[in-house]
């Protein structure tokens, strides 16, 4: 009996983020989370990191949003990226970058 | 989308009042025995006066409609993190708002006189200097002729800091281009403004225009104060000195606080309150167009300020008084707790 409540709220957990996830809207755009993320200086190093089809693929996604955002347009249902099939591509970049920058600033202090 | 519309529909807003206001000023005397009358003669004989006296008037509110619209796509979108652009528009409203205050004064009716009284006396409020400081204002003891004069000059001048302004405003934004909808990255979309932006922005023109010509011409005294059509008097106070439509938010909240100091602060802070907004933005996303939580504390924040409008133009009892202070205290609680603690909660 314990060991079915967490399975339990783990789904609800998990339930609620995919209705989250579809609440936000960028999926109906063809985008993924990570293309959503405000371009600050750490994300712009990210950016410039990625192998070159992922940041080719990025960079179609982004272009496609704006066509459509411009034409106030989505995407047909069948297109719209699913909750499921979005990874952080950007997320492992982002970290290192964040992570070196601190060992600098470690160093900085020395 | 159209919300991007505003800036330059800023632009001929502030062509419009410069040109009509340029027209005013050939006949106005700014003198507290002839500007009512002047206004009159101007309305009554001028050729096309009555036309230009109406476009100019009902322009300035036009002018708050746009610049609270490009405010508010400004916070929707995270367009603020711009901020060299943001801050100089911070200041550009704080201009209008100046330019907009004195230039009621203007015509010397009841409203203007007795406005101009109720706010010049706020600033009797700062410490030590507060009653000396009032009196430099005015030109003397009370609003009177140096202070009408003195107005009339200051109206004139601020247009064209307004249009300084704008060019530095532009400047900047140039520096970086603008924001779109979805707050990504769009540089590797650009298009040309011709035609693009060009009949874009014409569009928006005509629309504008058909709406301030729509108004002036079917509704014009509908946004003003009937107790303006009273020469300004000194023995008579009018029952209910209210501002213009686009200042009542703010008087809202002066009001709220029980005290004067308190009050002005307050009136101050719900302007300067912009210049923080980009320091206490916590998404890891710019705008709201995928964030459905702070999205509901944006329209709760609309919603607030029509509250805070409305609240300003009912006279001080209950329970006017209670719902003005709850919408004051809404007003601040979501620009510096609620909208930050939204952007973190949807992290």
């Amino acid at each position: 009996m314990a060991s079915r409540a967490p399975a339990a709220t783990g789904r609800l957990l998990v339930g609620f983020r995919k209705w989250y996830y579809n609440a936000c809207g960028f999926n109906k755009f063809g985008l993924m989370r990570d293309d959503t993320i405000m371009e600050d200086s750490d994300v712009k190093e990210a950016i410039r990191r990625l192998p070159e089809p992922v940041y080719n693929d990025r960079m179609f996604r982004i272009k496609r949003a704006l066509d459509l955002s411009m034409k106030q347009q989505v995407l047909p249902k069948d297109q719209w990226t699913k909750f499921e099939e979005d990874f952080p591509y950007l997320e492992p970049y982002l970290e290192e970058v964040i992570r070196e920058k601190k060992e600098k600033e470690e160093w900085a202090k020395k | 989308s159209g919300v991007w519309n505003f800036g330059s529909l800023l632009g001929l807003c502030l062509i419009t009042q410069i040109l009509t206001g340029v027209f005013l000023g050939m006949d106005y005397t700014s003198d507290i025995s002839t500007g009512f009358s002047s206004v009159t003669h101007i309305w009554r004989d001028v050729n096309y006066g009555w036309l230009i006296r109406n476009l100019h008037g009902n322009g300035a509110s036009f002018f708050f409609i746009c610049i609270y619209m490009d405010i508010g796509r400004g916070l929707y979108y995270g367009s603020y993190l711009y901020k060299e652009t943001w801050n100089i528009g911070v200041v550009l409203l704080l201009l209008v708002m100046m330019t907009a205050f004195v230039g009621y004064v203007v015509p010397w009716g009841q409203m203007s006189f007795w406005g101009g009284t109720v706010i010049t006396n706020l600033l009797s409020g700062v410490p030590y200097m507060g009653d000396t400081l009032v009196q430099w204002i005015w030109g003397g003891f009370s609003v009177d002729n140096g202070t009408l004069t003195r107005f009339f000059g200051f109206h004139f001048l601020l247009a064209f800091v307004i249009g300084g302004g704008t060019v530095v405003h532009l400047l900047f934004l140039h520096e970086t281009g603008s924001n779109n909808p979805g707050g990504v990255n769009s540089d590797g979309d650009k298009i040309s403004f011709h035609p693009y932006f060009s009949y874009k922005d014409l569009l928006g023109f005509v629309i504008m225009l058909l709406g301030l010509t729509s108004l002036g011409l079917f509704s014009p005294n509908l946004l003003g104060d009937p107790e303006n059509f009273t020469p300004g008097n000194p023995l008579v106070t009018p029952p209910h000195i209210q501002p213009e439509w686009y200042f009542l938010f703010g008087y809202g909240i002066l009001r709220s606080i029980p005290n004067k100091v308190g009050g002005v602060l307050g009136l101050l802070f719900s302007i300067l309150v912009l210049m923080v907004v980009a320091i206490l933005h916590t998404s890891k996303q710019r705008g709201l167009t995928f964030r459905p939580v702070t999205q509901f504390l944006f329209w709760t924040l609309v919603g607030d300020m029509i509250i805070l409008t409305w609240i300003g133009g009912m006279p001080v009892e209950h329970p006017y008084i209670i719902i003005g202070q709850i919408g004051s205290v809404l007003y601040f609680g979501l620009f510096l707790v609620l909208v930050p603690l939204g952007g973190w909660v949807e992290n």
